[in-house]
């Protein structure tokens, strides 16, 4: 056969229709009959709902119903993952609201327009209650509780036993309390659903367009929510304008929607505004650290204390959760630590409940540690590479099971470093740094490492494909993950080709609704082409044996001579004219009653760990406090490359995403609770004018738990961006005594930190953590349920 | 809600008394934010889209050149076709939001939002524009430094639209420097304009975003007037450039928001007052090669 497709830089397959503008998204959709949805949000963050009067707004022109709790009576939210069964949601508010923006009842209209005029004549009256926004004022003992029969805002809480005790072999300890700021995730599409009523007498009881990464999952969710029987319930996603994590399960208000397409026996849709969107839409990141690494003078390190806050918004949202999750999973990092102790806490607070944002969890353990072997890199007076190729674990020690119980599959974690300083130029570049500060520049230049692991694929669960070969010759790939935007109908399309030597025009591609695919996991924790990727190379070989056997009844030959030729047909070898098409293979089959195809469900044999180097380099205005980010460079290990550009693409968006952080965006509230960021004038997303050059590269270590060697990519160039811009910043800034800073990296605490370290004064990045940690129930043994986690 | 379309600026202003509670719109890009958050509900819009006397520029006969600039010629326009004339302005007009907003936006708009924040209004301020203003009662000319009255507050009557803005051609270097979280598609934590006049060894200063209404820095340009080496080649004393940002930082009269503290936006006026004036006077060293 002619050279294989695989590692090649395949245009995407998807793209054309995407550039003609012929996605088709939820509220594309044209659905006869259908009410428009708008919800009544609270403009409170903490109050008790003691009146609603909605009469005036069913008088209103146009609208057909509103909707309170009492009205609809909807079983809870079922969130992601659970943090805490005593704080549970209702879709609609029925006493208390916990945070603004929280729906409390929905008008449905014959139009979107007669439905968002007739929000303001919902009459509410609220009694407002004391309000904690920060999730550390969160945890006093006289904080305003949230949930007042939990006794405490604590949502969920464990710590090892050790302690302190874990540095006990140290001769320097550095320690510092680290800001991992609320992001938004911000999809261009924002939430979208549309729900269509069926019936007994139809193919469905119901049917759901909606703007999911994962259709099967939400499936499940909402036969159980409402009563169905699975199969009977139809979920389709069709194009979906982005999700980076914030589009998994059954929303509150894609409940309210299924329940009010019910009641009327009509199509409902929903579709959010920007603005309800950085309101409602779960988001990420959100924790307070408190960290403490122990080292040898040589820079070896010797234990790391970790003290670790999430912040779970209202309701235990899922997110908070990763504290003691995911960011304890990855504590160990790429690095050899003999001794760890970890405790973690999730609380409530009045703002939007937190959920899963690229990396969930594993970008705030990165940027953790990072940010700790730089602060001890400075307090050592060595260069931040040498520290940390002198704690990496090396090549010859995996498989390696951490302290914290993740079984890392492969690695070498000084290949990527290496090449991240050769494509830097690391050796120039500390000499151009060296100058400037001779010079006297006001403007400086920083020069920051990261070098991280991450987890991916994990969860336990596998995956479903299916390959199917038609009569005219084309391969259909049925498969349980849901792509939106990732290529995997190219991906996986080049997997078939490889495997069965059908062109790349003549593979279909089917996902993303549960009425044509059985079952599936959905897109998510950078699963999909190591797991979806994994079975539909699986269900190829499956479908080639049996196409052989096919064939060598038909042909007249044993099973074991017949072989793909250079041509794509199946054929017997050293028999030049004995062959047959898929085509007629395929028509052969139907002829005799059969399917020419297979399926599988890949089970991995366990989750995968990329890692990579990434190195930042900025420019620091000491004057304004100015940050530009002048370059960054990604070596993102992921194994086996399938297509490198579609790889490119994700670093290029992960590493967008990451600097981003770093830099400009923050979810923020002001002591009411309100949110002050929520519109994209005051919300910094990333555009093209600001962000520096991406070089990116790859080493490739393969993994050995799937078929392909791959590990996921998604959501690697965000977890090692954030940290190497933020150590950049401060490496400018080490020389004049500024340790620590935390994100976002704004000119004024940029410039703040210069001028108290000018004064003498430099800020203290240690304080003692609050009290709440050390009356935490110890972690029972083994490994807790949220190990190997790696939700999205 | 109504939406009133003329299309001459007679029909504009007839409008306009008729019904003083009509909202002016021309680009849309402050008008439709605020209806979009229900800031605002007027009872109409005055479209001045279509009206042609707007939309245009030109420049007087006399000698000392003066530009009149119809209030509706957007940012993209003002970048490409003035750039060489109203050189601060342009540079203003060049850090407005983002392609689009300067598509759309105009410096009419700008002054008619008389936002704090606003990019246009320091440089207006030292380039001594002046704002023409119309009625049907008849047209008069406010000085920009009488235009900005409050925050987002403005010296037109009920009854008045903006027609144009009135700018001398430059005779001197002029600079614009803003400092935000990033670089574009931001609110200006702060932002400072500087126009040097060397013929009458002059120069003004002013700033926005730091006070109630954008000002100019009176005691700075004194300063600027007195102390700068105007025959006298070479680089500025660093001292005299301190000196010049301090008077420019004593100016101001910040508050703490969102986007900055006040000592923030004082400290960083201060430094772009440095910095624009270094810019400023080198662009001067290099206009005048007999002082090289
Ligand atoms: C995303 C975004 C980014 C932005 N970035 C910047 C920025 O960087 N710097 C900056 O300065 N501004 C910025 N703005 C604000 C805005 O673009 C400017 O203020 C612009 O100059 C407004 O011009 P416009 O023609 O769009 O005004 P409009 O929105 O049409 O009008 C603005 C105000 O002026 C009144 N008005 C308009 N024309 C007249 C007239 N002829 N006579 C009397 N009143 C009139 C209107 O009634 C209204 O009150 C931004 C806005 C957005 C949405």
């Amino acid at each position: 056969m002619a050279g294989s497709l695989l590692g090649t830089e395949v245009r995407r397959v998807e793209d054309p229709e995407l550039l003609r503008g012929r996605g088709t998204y939820v509220d594309n959709l044209t659905l006869d009959g259908v009410l428009h949805l708008a919800f009544v949000r609270s403009p409170f963050a903490h109050a008790e709902l003691t009146a609603i009067d909605v009469r005036a707004a069913e008088a209103a022109p146009g609208v057909v119903a509103v909707y309170t709790a009492a009205d609809l009576d909807l079983p809870p939210v079922k969130q992601f993952m659970e943090v805490n069964p005593s704080c549970a949601r209702l879709p609609l508010a029925t006493d208390r609201v916990r945070f603004v923006g929280e729906p409390v009842a929905v008008v449905a209209a014959e139009s979107a327009v007669a439905a968002a005029d007739a929000l303001e004549l919902v009459d509410i009256d609220y009694e407002p209650l004391p309000v904690v926004v920060d999730p550390e004022a969160a945890l006093a003992p006289d904080a305003p509780r949230q949930f007042p029969h939990l006794g405490s805002n604590i949502a969920a809480g464990e710590r090892d036993a050790e302690g302190a005790a874990v540095l006990d072999d140290a001769e320097v300890v550095v320690r510092a309390r680290l800001e991992n700021q609320r992001v938004a995730v911000v999809p261009l599409e924002g939430n979208a659903i549309a729900v269509v009523p069926g019936g007994p007498d139809e193919d469905f009881d119901v049917t759901i367009h909606v703007s999911t990464q994962a259709p099967h999952a939400l499936r499940t969710v909402a036969a159980k929510a409402f009563g169905w029987e699975r199969d009977r319930v139809r979920v389709i996603a069709p194009h979906v304008g982005g999700a980076f994590g914030g589009k998994f399960g059954l929303s509150a208000e894609h409940a309210v929607t299924v329940g009010v397409a019910l009641r009327h026996g009509r199509p409902a849709k929903w579709v959010e505004t920007r603005s309800e969107n950085l309101q409602s839409m779960p988001h990420g990141r959100a924790q307070v650290q408190y960290a403490e690494l122990g080292l040898r003078r040589d820079g070896t390190i010797t234990g790391l204390r970790c003290r670790v806050l999430g912040d779970c918004g209202a309701y235990a949202g899922f997110g908070g959760g990763f504290a003691l999750g995911p960011t304890r999973v990855m504590a160990q990092g790429v690095y050899r630590i003999p001794r760890l102790s970890y405790a973690g806490i999730a609380a409530l607070t009045n703002t939007t409940p937190t959920g899963a944002f690229r990396g969930a969890g594993r970008p705030e353990a990165a940027a953790m540690l990072e940010r700790l072997i730089d602060l001890a890199a400075a307090e050592l007076d060595m260069d931040p590479v040498d520290i940390r190729r002198r704690n990496f674990l090396r090549p010859g020690e995996f498989p390696y099971t951490t302290l914290t119980g993740a079984h890392y599959d492969s690695g070498d974690y000084d290949l990527p470093l290496t090449e991240a300083l050769r494509l830097a130029g690391y050796e120039d570049l500390r000499a151009e740094q060296a100058r400037r500060i001779a010079e006297e520049s006001p403007v400086l230049l920083g020069i920051g490492v990261s070098t991280y692991v991450e987890i991916t694929g994990g969860g336990g669960g596998g995956e479903y494909a299916s390959v199917t070969i038609d009569q005219d010759g084309t391969a259909t790939i049925a498969v349980g993950t849901s792509g939106h935007g990732q290529g995997h109908a190219t991906s996986f399309s080049m997997i078939v080709a490889d495997e069965l030597g059908i062109p790349l025009e003549s593979v279909r591609f089917v996902q993303s609704d549960t009425g044509r695919v059985p079952r599936g996991g959905g897109t998510g924790g950078s699963r999909s082409l190591q797991l979806g990727g994994s079975a539909v190379r699986r269900a190829s070989e499956e479908l080639l044996r049996r196409a052989r056997e096919l064939a060598a009844d038909r042909l007249e030959a044993s099973a074991d001579d017949i072989e793909l030729t250079a041509e794509g047909r199946l054929g017997v070898s050293g028999v030049p004219h004995a062959s047959l098409s898929w085509a007629e293979l395929a028509r052969a089959v139907a002829e005799d009653g059969g399917r020419l195809g297979a399926d599988t469900d890949f089970r991995p044999e366990g989750a995968t760990f990329p890692f990579g180097a990434h190195v930042s380099v900025v420019e620091v205005d000491t004057e304004t406090g100015f940050v530009r980010p002048l370059r960054h460079i990604a070596v993102d290990d992921c194994g086996r490359v399938l297509n490198p550009m579609i790889v490119r693409g994700q670093q290029h968006g992960g590493a967008a995403q990451g600097i981003s952080q770093a830099l400009w965006e923050h979810m923020s509230f002001d002591e009411d609770g309100n949110p002050v960021t929520a519109t994209l004038a005051d919300y910094l997303v990333p555009s093209a004018t600001e962000m520096p050059t991406l070089e990116t590269a790859n080493t490739e270590t393969e993994t050995p738990r799937n078929p392909l060697g791959a590990k996921g990519i998604g959501e690697s160039a965000t977890i090692g961006s954030t940290p190497a811009v933020q150590n950049a910043v401060l490496d400018a800034l080490r020389h004049l005594g500024v340790r620590h800073l935390d994100l976002p990296l704004t000119p004024q605490r940029v410039w703040r930190a210069v001028r108290d370290a000018a004064e003498g004064n430099p800020q203290a990045p240690w304080r003692e953590p609050p009290g709440a940690f050390d009356e935490l129930p110890v972690r029972g043994e083994g490994p807790s349920p949220a190990a190997e986690e790696a939700a999205v | 809600m109504d939406f009133l379309r003329p299309t001459t600026l007679d029909e504009a202003l007839a409008a306009k008394a008729e019904r003083p509670g009509a909202v002016p719109i021309a680009g849309g890009t402050d008008v439709m934010v605020e209806l979009n958050f229900d800031h605002r509900r007027p009872e109409a819009l005055l479209d001045l889209t279509g009206v042609g006397e707007l939309a245009e520029w030109s420049r007087s006969s006399g000698s000392d050149g003066e530009i009149r600039l119809g209030a509706g010629v957007p940012y993209t326009r003002v970048i490409t076709e003035l750039g060489g004339r109203l050189p601060g302005l342009a540079m203003a007009s060049r850090t407005v939001g983002s392609p689009q907003i300067r598509n759309r936006g105009t410096v009419g708009g700008n002054l008619g939002s008389a936002s704090p924040a606003g990019d246009t209004h320091p440089v207006l301020l030292v380039t001594g524009a002046r704002v023409e203003v119309a009625s049907v009662r008849g047209t008069r000319l406010i000085p920009a430094t009488e235009f900005y009255t409050g925050v987002k507050r403005n010296a037109l009557a009920p009854d008045e639209l903006v027609t144009a803005v009135h700018l001398p051609e430059a005779t001197g270097p002029q600079q614009f420097a803003k400092v935000g979280t990033r670089n574009a598609m931001v609110i200006a934590v702060c932002s400072f304009a500087l126009a040097l006049d060397p013929d009458r060894a002059a120069a003004r200063a002013a700033i926005g975003s730091a006070a109630p209404t954008p000002r100019r820095a009176v005691a700075a340009e004194r300063f600027l007037a007195e102390e700068l080496p105007w025959g006298t080649p070479g680089p500025l004393r660093d001292s005299l450039k301190r000196r010049f940002g301090e008077l420019v930082a004593e100016a101001t009269e910040p508050i703490d928001d969102v986007r900055g503290t006040a000592a923030y936006r004082r400290h960083a006026l201060a430094v772009l007052a440095r910095r624009t004036l270094t810019w400023a006077w080198n662009d001067q060293q290099e206009r005048s090669p007999s002082c090289a």
